[in-house]
């Protein structure tokens, strides 16, 4: 008997509540574009920020408001902004991943005027410190970049920061963790990407003093790629949105005085073999 | 008087027997979402809110339809096992609506609020607010000294967390021993605080 009753009022009670709830599910609704929630499906979930939004649902929401690109997503690359295009009903021209680039190549040995420090080991310290080396654009080589990368994609090797393309996915945490902006994102045409890999804008003159491998702003590039290379603030930069990859950059390599154009992406099976034995060499030497 | 009462039981509650601090209830949210001020009053006023309308609302049902149909056969108390069954559907239903209601006016702290909203609905302040109620002679002959209490509970939570979240706030800038950092200072501070209220004890006897 009190079985029974306990059950109707029970019964009765709940019901009362899924009325009152539903009610105000009607009255209270949000009005909420169905699209969001379907590129929030799409979305990596990675939550990493890279697309300059708080997350991966604040960027589907910016998307279909019309406030960030449909290839905004920088761990999803063209698949991802493939999937966003056909859901918005728009086209998307061809994507290329951003990955980031380190434009300092020098390992602890090229740095010249390096003084012991021994202040905070990070590079926003010793930036601010600012006598740890001579060079006053280089990579200090604390490995903030390091730190800040999530996926595990960047370590400091022989002095200088080497990113593991194969987890980065170009958040760009590194880019805004580098006090001196020597990390910057491209596009990467091919798996192999040249790269000027110095940020020294002083004169030859100066560069010889501080650096092994520094940029002398000497326009070899440019004399040879007259389209590709710009000298500027004897400083060369390479223009990437004409940048193929399929260029023949032998001459260059050999005019190239301190050999700052190098190759930053996934190695070709050669190119790794050979710097695989490298590494190992310098291993033992260390 | 009455109005005295009432004065008393709303004092006893927020600073004698603070939720948070005298009675340990409701310590989950009051780590949890007391980094921020502005996000801890949010919290403190989500909570005194569900508090409150669960403590009359449970208040009602246990005195309107359980004690009477109760009545019926013989044993007002004879259904009183289903009181916290009830309690929890009360809570959760009150929950929903809050959250339902914050969705559509207060977006902003809706997401600031996250999981912690459904979250409410396991905060044992909640159900403890409706058993202590429950417990208690005085509350159970008057609606408005439950109403009172169950307010106070909620005031008194949101006096704690928001404190708290003051204190967390410029903790932040102050040189933590590596040991305890994070969890750590955080409870040492709320034990401090405690510690603090027990200053109250035995006022307005």
């Amino acid at each position: 008997m009190t079985v029974a009753i306990a059950t109707l009022v029970l019964f009765g009670l709940t019901l009362i509540f899924a009325t009152l709830l539903g009610v105000a599910k009607e009255k209270l609704r949000v009005e909420e574009d169905p699209r969001i929630g379907q590129i929030t499906e799409v979305l990596p979930s990675a939550n990493c920020g890279g697309c300059g939004f708080a997350g991966c649902a604040d960027f589907a929401k910016a998307v279909v408001e019309q406030r960030a690109p449909c290839d905004g997503c920088p761990v999803g690359g063209s698949a991802v902004a493939k999937k966003v295009a056909a859901i918005l009903g728009v086209e998307v021209v061809q994507t290329y991943p951003y990955r980031p680039v380190i434009h300092c190549a020098a390992r602890t040995e090229d740095k010249l005027g390096v003084v012991p420090y021994d202040g905070v080991k990070t590079c926003t310290e010793a930036n601010i410190v600012g006598v740890t080396q001579a060079c006053t654009y280089g990579c200090l080589g604390y490995g903030d970049c390091a730190r800040a990368c999530p996926f595990d994609a960047l370590h400091m090797v022989a002095g200088k920061p080497v990113v593991d393309y194969d987890k980065c996915t170009g958040c760009g945490a590194c880019v805004k963790a580098c006090p001196r902006n020597l990390i910057e994102q491209i596009p990467f045409k091919q798996e192999r990407m040249l790269v000027v890999a110095c940020a020294n804008k002083e004169p030859a003159r100066e560069v010889k003093k501080v650096c092994k491998v520094g940029c002398m702003g000497c326009k070899a590039c440019q004399r040879i790629f007259a389209e590709l290379f710009e000298v500027k603030d004897n400083l060369a930069y390479l223009n990437y949105d004409k940048y193929t990859g399929d260029e023949d950059f032998e001459p260059v390599f050999a005019k190239c005085p301190a050999k700052v154009l190098v190759y930053f992406g996934k190695p070709k099976p050669e190119y790794a073999r050979q710097l695989a034995e490298e590494e190992a060499a310098a291993a033992v030497g260390s | 008087m009455e109005i005295g009462a009432l004065v008393g039981i709303f004092l006893s509650v927020v600073l004698v027997n603070n939720f948070v601090f005298a009675q340990f209830l409701g310590i989950c949210p009051f780590l949890g979402v007391s980094r921020k001020v502005d996000m801890a009053f949010g919290m403190g006023c989500a909570v005194t809110f569900v508090m409150t309308i669960s403590g009359v609302v449970t208040w009602l049902i246990v005195h309107g339809v359980l004690a009477p149909i109760g009545r019926q056969f013989g044993n007002p108390e004879a259904l009183y096992f289903l009181k916290y069954v009830i309690f929890i559907m009360v809570i959760a239903s009150m929950v929903q609506l809050v959250e339902m209601y914050l969705r559509k006016f207060f977006p902003a702290l809706y997401v600031a609020f996250g999981v912690f909203l459904p979250l409410i609905t396991t905060n044992c302040a909640i159900l403890g607010a409706c058993l202590l109620i429950d417990m208690n002679d005085v509350y159970q002959r008057s609606l408005l000294k439950s109403a009172v209490f169950a307010f106070g509970g909620g005031i008194g939570f949101m006096m704690a967390i928001t404190i708290m979240a003051g204190i967390r706030e410029h903790l932040r800038f102050s040189d933590v021993p590596k040991a305890l950092q994070g969890a750590g200072i955080t409870l040492l501070t709320a034990c401090i605080l405690a510690l603090a209220f027990m200053g109250f004890a035995g006022i307005g006897k």
